[in-house]
């Protein structure tokens, strides 16, 4: 989930409704939060990046019923700032429906066109691009799943070293460490 | 980005986290390639390094394009936001700027991990100017364009490479399949790859007239994306 000012339209004294998205989403124990202008939650300390809050922020979740109640407490707060939900379409029209929510305009993802030869293979992929900003370099992915293979790290473990690389905090941790032990077992 | 020799003791960590891959060790030195570079901070930022060797200099024009176009905590001067593109959809319940009927698209150049050259985005944008597309006015690469009615980027930059690099920009839907058509065919040309995605307002009935659109041309779209809730306020006329 995203919260955001618009520049120009509502961006005067914006930082504190920011802080108070990041208040919002942390009583539904979100995997990760962050603000692109400071870290996340894994390379600073959750209230930090509450503190620190400016521009975009963001909170990860793992389950519907959170997405849900962080909704309804949003609606409730009437920050006014624009939220964002990414996710599978039809799971998060679900949650909306549930918060009494419509959603009003989609981005929708054509795929990866051009040289895609160059790219690396979709396990990896699967990890780096849950960082939009690609600072997750394939290399430490690929690097991380052997620590996990060797047992020199848990997957847990391995998915926090690659987290704080992600500047704005919505990298998924959990499900990186899924991943990675679903790629230790190839 | 540099690393100092006196400093380096060739400790090899930091190698894999480079998303360039630009980071080696030649001649029992740790070296940067300049060309592959990108400029990201990456590894300055990610605290690998046990003795602090990287250091970051800001590089004149037109190098510098490379750090404000692939580290993310950067803002531009032109949007006065952090990252690659701007705002898009994701305020559009309050700035208005995707109405009914439209469609907004972007060509984010370089992602996922590979980086591209702004010759590739400039052949792209070229392409697309042709077919009469509206470029995003403050996007960043818009604001490298010598007239955005050609979407010709300024030459000083053409081999620049940064980490990724989004093209922006706009045009009613009935010029979907036009577009999709010319994009399919410059995308052979590129020595890299781009992530392209499609915006649309909802009708009132909660419809995306664009998904329809998409269904009947037999373009494939992932299941996931993102969706403005409209929290947002004052609320835009869209």
């Amino acid at each position: 989930m995203l919260c955001l000012t618009a520049i120009g339209f509502n961006d005067e004294n914006h930082d504190p409704k920011l802080a108070e998205f990041l208040r919002i989403a942390l009583r539904h124990d979100p995997v990760n939060i962050g603000a692109i202008s400071h870290g996340n939650m894994y390379s600073s300390s959750k209230e930090e990046v509450v503190d620190n809050a400016h521009g975009i922020v963001h909170a990860v979740f793992v389950k519907q019923d959170q997405v849900i109640d962080t909704l309804k407490d949003l609606e409730k707060a009437g920050l006014g700032m624009s939220v964002v939900v990414s996710g599978i379409f039809e799971k998060v029209d679900e949650c909306l429906d549930k918060a009494g929510l419509k959603h009003h305009t989609a981005n929708f993802s054509l795929g990866i066109w051009g040289k895609t030869e160059k790219l690396p293979g979709n396990d990896i992929l699967e990890i780096h691009t849950m960082c939009g900003h690609a600072m997750i370099s394939a290399n430490l992915i690929k690097s991380m799943a052997d620590e996990v293979k060797t047992g020199r790290k848990t997957a847990d473990d391995a998915a926090k070293v690659l987290a704080p690389q992600c500047a704005c905090g919505i990298f998924n941790p959990d499900r990186a460490a899924k991943l990675l032990t679903a790629m230790a077992k190839k | 980005m540099k690393i100092d020799p006196e400093l380096c003791i060739v400790c090899e960590v930091c190698l894999p986290y480079c998303p360039m891959e630009a980071i080696s060790v030649k001649d029992d030195m740790a070296v940067i390639d300049d060309d592959e570079c990108v400029d990201c901070n990456v590894c300055l930022k990610s605290g690998c390094c046990p003795v602090d060797a990287f250091v970051f200099e800001e590089a004149p024009w037109p190098r510098s394009v490379r750090n404000v176009f692939s580290d993310p905590r950067k803002e531009h001067k032109g949007t006065k936001v952090a990252g690659r593109g701007t705002e898009e959809m994701k305020t559009n319940d309050v700035t208005g700027r995707f109405q009914r009927g439209w469609v907004g698209m972007g060509c984010e150049f370089g992602r996922p991990g590979i980086g591209t050259y702004f010759r590739d985005v400039d052949k792209v944008a070229q392409v697309l100017a042709k077919h009469g597309v509206e470029f995003e006015p403050k996007n960043p690469v818009t604001i490298l364009m010598d007239d955005p009615k050609t979407g010709k980027i300024n030459k000083d930059v053409l081999n620049e490479k940064v980490l990724s690099a989004i093209i922006e920009c706009l045009y009613p839907i009935e010029k979907l399949e036009e577009i999709m058509n010319a994009l399919k065919e410059v995308s052979k040309e590129i020595d890299t790859v781009f992530s392209c995605e499609v915006i649309n307002r909802a009708d009132p009935d909660g419809s995306y007239p664009l998904r329809k659109k998409l269904d009947a041309m037999g373009i494939p779209y992932y299941i996931n994306g993102k969706q403005n809730v409209g929290l947002g306020r004052p609320v835009a006329d869209v």
